[in-house]
């Protein structure tokens, strides 16, 4: 009795630094997220996420997202003669925590239509053990799934285990800040650069994942240095 | 004296290196278009989007496999004609890796990995790894997994067959179309003759997604068209590109386009004569020659069936 009281507050403790986490994530990709989310105690979270006996119900841990305005401008590409308006390359978000340790097809067909129904963008899965491999081939092209109708921001899948800490708060790890469509351009145009000149960060990183950047974005990337301060650079996300 | 470079000059790298100096913060001079690469380009690219379209297909696939069979009270040894038929006609594209994962997508969810079984995936004794198992040649050791996958051994027969006749190649690279037919293992195939055809439909193109692409496929018509033309004031077949143009093998990436039913190969009516020319029921151009200057008439070829097949 006392060893399953033991697991399953670990297990609470787990949960609640991988709530904290995916909730930063969200904040610092550019999602409107109160700052109480992020902070949130763990008596809080155990009374929020925790059924009577004490184990956690990840089902309740699962929220929405909404893009901040600045989030939205930096996901618009700059109007052309050809498209005066153009549409934002993001939307709200839907993260899900799942239990379950063996996700295949099913799980994903299941949580794809989820996300077409509440008119998602894009779903965050945090699994407890890797999917399937058919599945993680359904992750990559998600948004040609569905006869081409699949959500058209993509799936991303995170590891419990990877979000247990926050390894964008290692003192090692420099800032990363993505550009706009428009700060891209301005950055190529006064360096007279291709964006295949620039270094790059591959979309697999796992910094670049904790951002979600896509194919083609640029982050610029900000170290501290004891000999010449502050100290930025670009890479361009393959 | 500055040092030497250990590289060997060439004419043009002295003559540029000043203004390499000078702006060595510019773009690259754009290299002039070179034909033969932008063919290459648009075929690799050709290639990639063919490939998206497969992989599209395989998953949405064992999206709708997962559910099969449509009756939860089918029979895997009697499947229905339709579901057959869909099952042989979705599964052409997947190369053995992706129905193996099919089978595991299915016993994920708690199915007989045999797509047309609606039975629930056996369940092994114990939850070891290994496990002895009565068979009809003693007791054997095997993977709890390999137990796990079928309801049956029948199911496991049944499925294996299809495995074996899947194409290694991936579906992007075959050439004309997808692949061949996938036969299936039933007891009611006089059912199953009637109600499918003997070869499976092709699946008409997708509709273009917007007006590149429309673009694209244009310009793609226009140069068969325009090859076609060439080919025909040439005194070529149309359809077959000649040996010079053939530096890019496009042809073979190309839709077949069905214009008239194929029809079976026959002897020409008159072919007493012949007979004993032929090799297999071939008979040798020569020999053909011989016999088409005596009958002097200079209608077509009669032997020329192939052309109905695809090019
Ligand atoms: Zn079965």
């Amino acid at each position: 009795m006392a060893e399953s009281d033991h697991k399953a507050r670990q297990e609470m403790l787990d949960m609640w630094r991988i709530y904290r986490t995916t909730k930063e994530m969200c904040r610092d990709r550019g999602y409107n997220v109160l700052p109480e989310e992020c902070s949130i105690s763990f008596d809080d979270f155990a009374r929020k996420f925790g059924t009577e006996s004490g184990a956690i119900a990840r089902g309740q841990m699962n929220f929405s997202a909404i893009p901040s305005e600045d989030m939205v401008r930096k996901y618009t590409p700059p109007a052309t003669p050809k498209v005066p308006n153009p549409e934002a390359a993001i939307g709200t978000l839907w993260v899900e925590f799942n239990a379950d340790e063996n996700i295949g097809m099913k799980n994903l067909r299941e949580f794809i239509h989820h996300l077409l129904n509440g008119s998602y963008y894009s779903g965050i899965m945090i699994v407890v053990k890797p999917l399937s491999g058919m599945a993680m081939r359904g992750i990559r092209g998600a948004s040609a799934l569905n006869g081409g109708n699949g959500p058209k921001g993509g799936i991303e899948v995170f590891l419990e285990q990877d979000l247990k800490i926050n390894i964008t708060k290692h003192e090692l790890v420099p800032t990363h800040l993505l550009l706009s469509t428009e700060e891209k351009a301005q950055l190529l145009k006064r360096y007279r650069l291709k964006e295949t000149q620039l270094p790059r960060i591959q979309v697999t990183d796992p910094v670049a994942k904790y951002y979600g950047l896509r194919r083609g974005q640029v982050v610029k990337i900000i170290r501290k240095s004891e000999t010449a301060g502050r100290y930025a650079s670009y890479r361009w996300a393959i | 004296m500055p040092p030497k470079s250990i590289l060997k000059k060439t004419p043009a790298a002295a003559s540029t290196q000043t203004a390499v100096a000078v702006a060595a913060n510019a773009p690259p001079p754009p290299r002039a278009v070179n034909q033969r690469h932008l063919n290459t380009a648009v075929h690799h690219a050709r290639i990639y989007e063919q490939r998206k379209q497969v992989e599209a297909d395989i998953l949405d696939a064992v999206f709708e496999l997962l559910d099969f069979p449509t009756s939860p009270d089918a029979d895997p040894t009697r499947p229905s004609p339709s579901d057959a038929h869909r099952f042989r006609q979705a599964i052409v594209p997947f190369q053995p890796s992706d129905y193996d994962g099919l089978i595991e997508e299915r016993n994920i969810a708690d199915k007989c990995g045999y797509t047309l079984c609606p039975r629930p995936k056996g369940k092994a004794p114990s939850t070891a790894r290994k496990q002895f198992v009565e068979t009809s040649k003693g007791v054997q050791i095997v993977d709890r997994k390999r137990l796990e996958m079928w309801c049956s051994d029948d199911c496991a027969r049944r499925a294996l067959f299809v495995k074996v006749q899947l194409n290694e190649e991936p579906a992007w690279l075959r050439q004309g179309d997808y692949g061949t037919e996938i036969d299936l293992m039933v007891k009611n195939t006089e059912e199953h003759h009637e109600a499918l055809p003997l070869r499976l439909k092709k699946t008409a193109a997708p509709a273009p997604k917007d007006t590149e692409e429309e673009d694209a496929a244009a310009a793609w018509a226009a140069r068969d068209d325009a090859l076609a033309d060439l080919a025909i004031e040439r005194g070529e077949t149309p359809g077959r590109l000649s040996k010079v143009n053939k530096d890019l093998i496009t042809d073979k990436i190309k839709e077949r386009v069905v214009k008239f039913p194929p029809t079976p190969p026959s002897l020409p009516p008159q072919s007493s004569g012949q007979s004993h020319m032929a090799i297999e029921g071939h008979v040798p151009k020569s020999a053909r020659d011989a016999e088409q200057a005596k009958d002097s008439d200079d209608e077509d070829d009669k032997q020329d069936w192939d052309k109905a097949l695809p090019g």
